[in-house]
């Protein structure tokens, strides 16, 4: 990336940019962690705006504050804008302005990538709440199960608006996801070993990797929705054949880790909290960090617990029980460990303490309700009841928020250098628990009652007016104390006592540092003594032995710091617009996806105009881009993985039209996918030319890569018009939806990579490449040979396999 | 069952109420209430540990002024082990009877003296049929007690669910899939059952009414759907003949009057205790404001308004009422 020269001064300029262009071109972690937190908390105040019009409406029976219609889009918006608009780029505030700090790194390994998933994520939640100006919200619920999605029974573009915005905010996510997997093994501090990393660090790698491998099928499914209602196929299309549970599991196989998404952070930052104001090592800290693993690697194992009412049998729903109760128990080492942190601790009790014990409180209520839940016979009777709404704002608000809450307090000082008013913190901690538990345990009551979820109103006779009001009365209090921290907020910028380094005697490096941090996070990396090495510093070892202090050692070229890049948000623009278009205008769609290509060009290409780092290689010995090209190539066998898997569920279930032995033409198809080997060949040699510096075969293989890449489009684009011409679209059947929407993709995969190489090519024939660029072509290699083994899948699994 | 009285009482006064889950009618809602209990039970020990601990701890070990750093422990293999093999065996408490009432619950085949109703839920109403037996009706139904019904789940638009509280058990509707559940209500009385999958506009107003009956009242009820439809006479003469000449028998079902499908069958409408699938009681003022405007009363109702004057509503209100 380009560089700025900053002499190694504590305090040195800040952006060569400034004003509100320097937020808008920003890259340091540190702003984009700002825009995040400032932006999804502003999207918490919509989603409580939301919640409390719902309790408000339920307060009574056959109120009429709002109609069923309103009412629908209410709760499909507050769940929607809670999950991915509030706290998971809360999360990500967190992950952005504290990771880099706690590795003892200056930034995360691709700067631009970051901006890039903040501007998309922006462009998603506006998508999301601009429903609401073209008065067609999402009312499907947050889940929105088909067939309710399909055109037949929401014609209106309010299910397009929420495919739409998950889709960019999947986008962002994922990006972030390589990105910060990328970091943090790649860019911490030597002596940080990965067991001596903070737990916090540890629970963002783990929710990166559950990010990455969890949004992939809900991508797809929403995929399959959207050409559904635009293009005809019949993925969810009973009639045709096909399954409405194919959504339910795509949407659980992403939302039952989504959960886990959302959980993590928090209890990394109790994890951090915890011990800071105890005094004492975080209890077990190991056997956190692989409960932790266990609780990710768990989490993809049991989404069938959503689907209990679902049909799915009895072994299904005893294999799903089992592996449910079983995530339990990584989950109540967690708790325990933390109880055993506190025991003959000396603790200090702030507001961010505060938040972090109530979390160990009501997440365990929240985890027991769980309990229940994951037996069937019992979950049958609170399933799509209140009490399944009283366990996850338990673990969501009880959990997650005030896990951010702890957080929000805690790195307050460090990342504003003013300290939060403690006397008012102890005020609305006071009234967000109180609040918070009369609005949600009564649900557990009202679930017990029989009240199901998503019901605009109910009858007098039912019974449920009590407890109702009493949870409403409880959302308005809880929204005070929400409030109540905002004022504590905004009066600290003003009235806040300046923050010190250091001050809560913290653990970690981020307190090693200036509050705020310079722009460059540390003068000096920081030396890594241990877990906890900031504490090693300060206080020795068991015994009080302190550590030899390293000797300072400046950087030999000075402290580079990226510059600002304009591409980012004009890239999310172009998102913006296109996903816009794609509603109102084909004219709008297009210019936003040419704006978009034209960024994201100018994206990969300004970085190419400045000389490479050698500090592209972390600890592990891989450069930075290898890295996360086999990250998102992980993320990418999710992607064609459930493409894959749904064409063989959907396999012989088409009740019309050519079926595939009638018409698949396996010589043709065998030539092609020998082309495609081949082209694999040939980009092994541009990659061994490219190693040696001999520029003429560089381009001579990559020039034939491409040149077999086109063939293999030819083949493809040959055998859908023969294939049209026998009767066989898109929308002829459930074999023509999913064969075209698999190898249609699989074909704009390679599209993308002929680009890709293309514009190599293009390059070194500019005389733009040298023998330190090799990474460049290795990585859009591992890409091709990837494109090329999911081909040998496809190949074998569709064309093959009678 | 001391815990869920106890459950009950901290619920207030509506633990009985009609949508209750804690109140058995089912052999189903027995074994649930019974894992219910026992999970429950296990739960409160876990909270009051977890509580028990943190609220000592917090009290106890508070920082004084001048105390000195506590002593650093980093863990105690042992201690997480017994922590960690605790909560498993309690698990596997609830582990085993919940896979055996899985297996008791969740089959999906019907057992051979089971009596069949086919359940089909539309947009937002229930059809109930009984195949073999010529009886089809809508929102409202009986079976008798003491026998397992073996409820077929058909759904013609999105998805749904079918629940009874007191029955226990909750299955989808999933339109293209035949799911099923198997109940042996054991008590009789009238129950009350709601959709429980979000289905759009009016999936609030999905309900629908269970009537357990003793085995010969139920077959009086049978014999008494399968009757065509009762001619009340002269009295309702005018609503009869504004029914049959008008668009209602595009949708509805008069046996021996009507024949649309597209609507709940109405040959017996006047015997069901509620209107709209459990939206109002079915008496004449709320049934002749439903003919005129339901989509005012049902939000997305597909029945449409109709021009009538409050003379002819009554009439056919009258009519409707008339056919038990």
């Amino acid at each position: 990336m380009s560089a700025t020269r900053v002499d190694a001064l504590p305090h040195a300029p800040a952006h060569a940019v400034g004003g509100v262009r320097g937020w808008l071109t920003t890259v340091d972690h540190k702003r984009i962690g700002i825009l995040y937190g400032v932006s999804s908390f502003a999207f918490l105040l919509i989603g409580g705006l939301e919640a409390l019009i719902i309790r408000a409406q339920l307060a009574q029976p056959n109120l009429g504050l709002v109609s069923a219609e309103f009412y629908n889009a209410l709760f499909t918006m507050h769940g929607t804008t809670m999950v991915f608009l509030a706290i998971m780029p809360l999360n990500a505030a967190f992950f952005n302005y504290m990771v880099p700090l706690m590795i003892g790194a200056r930034d995360v390994a691709f700067p631009r990538l970051n901006a890039l998933s903040f501007w998309v994520f922006l462009a998603g939640g506006l998508f999301l709440n601009a429903s609401f100006l073209f008065r067609t919200p999402p009312d499907v619920g947050w889940f929105g199960y088909a067939n309710l999605t399909l055109r037949p029974f929401t014609p209106s573009p309010s299910v397009d608006f929420w495919n739409i915005s998950l889709q960019l905010l999947g986008l962002s996510s994922i990006i972030a996801g390589v990105n910060f997997i990328a970091t943090i093994l790649n860019m911490r501090a030597p002596g940080m070993t990965l067991m001596r990393m903070p737990l916090f660090v540890w629970m963002t790698l783990i929710v990166q990797f559950l990010v990455v491998f969890a949004f992939p099928p809900i991508t797809v499914g929403l995929i399959f929705l959207a050409f559904d209602r635009f293009f005809g196929t019949h993925f969810y299309n009973v009639a045709a054949g096909g399954d409405l549970h194919l959504w339910q599991h795509l949407f659980w196989i992403f939302g039952h880790p989504e959960v886990y998404i959302l959980i993590l952070p928090a209890f990394g930052i109790v994890s951090e909290v915890i011990p800071t104001f105890a005094r004492k090592p975080l209890f077990g800290a190991p056997v956190m960090i692989y409960s932790g693993i266990l609780i990710a690697f768990y989490g993809f194992g049991v989404w069938g617990h959503h689907m209990f009412a679902a049909g799915m049998g009895p072994v299904a729903d005893a294999a799903f029980a089992i592996a449910t109760m079983l995530i339990a128990i990584p989950t109540g080492v967690k708790i325990f460990n933390w109880l055993a942190t506190l025991w003959g601790g000396t603790i200090r009790i702030t507001t961010a303490f505060r938040f972090a014990a109530g979390l160990i409180g009501l997440f365990t209520i929240g985890g027991l309700s769980g309990i229940m839940h994951s037996s069937p016979p019992v979950d049958l009777q609170q399933h799509d009841t209140y009490f399944v709404v009283a366990h996850m704002h338990y673990v969501l608000i009880g959990g997650s928020l005030f896990g951010i809450f702890a957080g929000l307090h805690y790195w307050w000082p460090k990342m504003t250098g003013r300290l939060l008013d403690e006397r008012l913190g102890r005020l609305y901690f006071w009234v967000m628990f109180v609040g918070f538990n009369v609005t949600f345990f009564p649900q557990h009551f009202l679930g017990a009652l029989g009240m199901p979820r998503r019901i605009y109103t109910y009858s007098a006779e039912t019974g449920w007016a009590l407890w109702s009001l009493v949870s409403t009365i409880g959302a308005f209090i809880l929204g005070v104390g929400v409030a109540l921290f905002a004022v504590n907020a905004l009066r600290s910028f003003r009235h806040g006592t300046l923050a010190p380094a250091d001050p809560w005697d913290g653990r970690t490096l981020e307190w090693r540092t200036s509050s705020p941090p310079p722009p460059h996070d540390f003068d000096e990396i920081p030396p890594v003594y241990s877990r906890d090495t900031f504490w090693r510093e300060k206080y020795g070892d068991r015994h009080g032995t302190k550590p030899v202090p390293r000797p300072p050692q400046p950087e030999a070229h000075g402290i580079h710091m990226p510059d600002p890049s304009v591409w980012p948000i004009v890239a999310a623009a172009g998102m913006l617009a296109a996903a816009f278009g794609a509603l109102l205008q084909v004219a709008l769609l297009v210019a936003g996806v040419a704006v978009t290509v034209v960024a994201l060009f100018a994206f990969a290409l300004e970085h190419h105009r400045n000389p490479a780092h050698a500090d592209q290689v972390g600890e592990l010995g891989v450069d930075h881009r290898k890295l996360a090209m086999w990250v998102f190539l992980g993320s990418e066998c999710f992607f064609f993985g459930t493409l894959i898997a749904t064409y063989l569920a959907y396999k012989g279930r088409s009740v019309v039209g050519p079926t595939p032995e009638e018409i698949l033409n396996i010589p043709l198809t065998t030539l092609s996918t020998f082309d495609l080997l081949m082209s694999s060949l040939l980009m092994v040699l541009a990659l061994a030319a490219a190693q040696r510096g001999d520029r003429r075969q560089t381009r001579l293989w990559l020039g034939g890569t491409i040149v077999f890449g086109v063939i293999f489009l030819g083949f493809q684009a040959y055998e859908f018009i023969e294939f049209a011409h026998e009767g066989l679209g898109l929308r002829t059947n459930l074999f023509g939806s999913t064969f075209f929407v698999l190898t249609g993709f699989h074909g704009a995969h390679v599209a993308v990579g002929v680009t890709w190489l293309a514009t190599l090519l293009v390059l070194d024939l500019r005389g733009k490449l040298d023998v330190a660029d090799a990474p460049k072509i290795e990585i859009a290699g591992l890409y091709w040979h990837f494109v090329d083994v999911v081909w040998i899948a496809i190949f074998t699994l569709v064309y093959l396999v009678p | 069952m001391l815990v869920p009285a106890a459950a009950v009482s901290a619920g207030g006064c509506a633990w009985d109420g009609p949508m209750s889950t804690l109140i058995a009618r089912s052999d189903v809602a027995r074994d649930v209430l019974d894992l219910y209990a026992l999970i429950t039970w296990a739960s409160i020990v876990i909270a009051v540990v977890v509580f028990g601990v943190l609220g000592y701890a917090l009290l106890r070990f508070r920082d004084r002024p001048g105390a000195p750093l506590p002593p650093q422990t980093q863990g105690h293999p042992w201690l997480e082990i017994a922590w960690t093999i605790g909560p498993a065996l309690i698990l596997l408490l609830i582990a085993v009877p919940t896979v055996q009432v899985v297996f008791r619950t969740q089959i999906q085949a019907k057992p051979p003296d089971a009596l069949e109703v086919v359940v089909r839920g539309h947009q937002w109403w229930w059809e109930f049929s009984y195949p073999g037996l010529d009886v089809v009706t809508a929102n409202e139904f009986v079976v008798p007690a003491g026998r397992p019904v073996y409820f077929a789940l058909e759904g013609p638009d999105v998805l749904h669910s079918f629940w009874v509280p007191k029955f226990g058990g909750k299955r989808d509707v999933v339109p293209g899939r035949r799911n099923a559940i198997t109940v042996v209500p054991d008590t009789p009385g009238e129950y009350w059952g709601q959709c429980a999958e979000f289905c759009g506009a009016s999936h609030a107003n999905m309900g629908f009414r269970v009537v357990v009956a003793t085995p010969a009242d139920f077959d009086r009820w049978l014999a008494a759907q399968r009757a065509p439809a009762v001619d009340a006479g002269a009295a309702v003469a005018a609503g009869k003949a504004l029914f049959a000449g008008s668009a209602c028998v595009g949708c509805h079902t008069v046996r021996g009057v009507s024949t649309g499908v597209l609507g709940p069958d109405l040959t017996h409408f006047g015997s069901r205790r509620t209107l709209g699938a459990g939206l109002f009681p079915n008496a004449l003022e709320p049934l002749a404001e439903w003919v005129r405007d339901a989509p005012r009363l049902k939000p997305g109702v597909k029945m449409p308004a109709f021009a009538y004057t409050d003379e002819q509503a009554r009439a056919l209100a009258a009519y409707l009422l008339s056919l038990e």
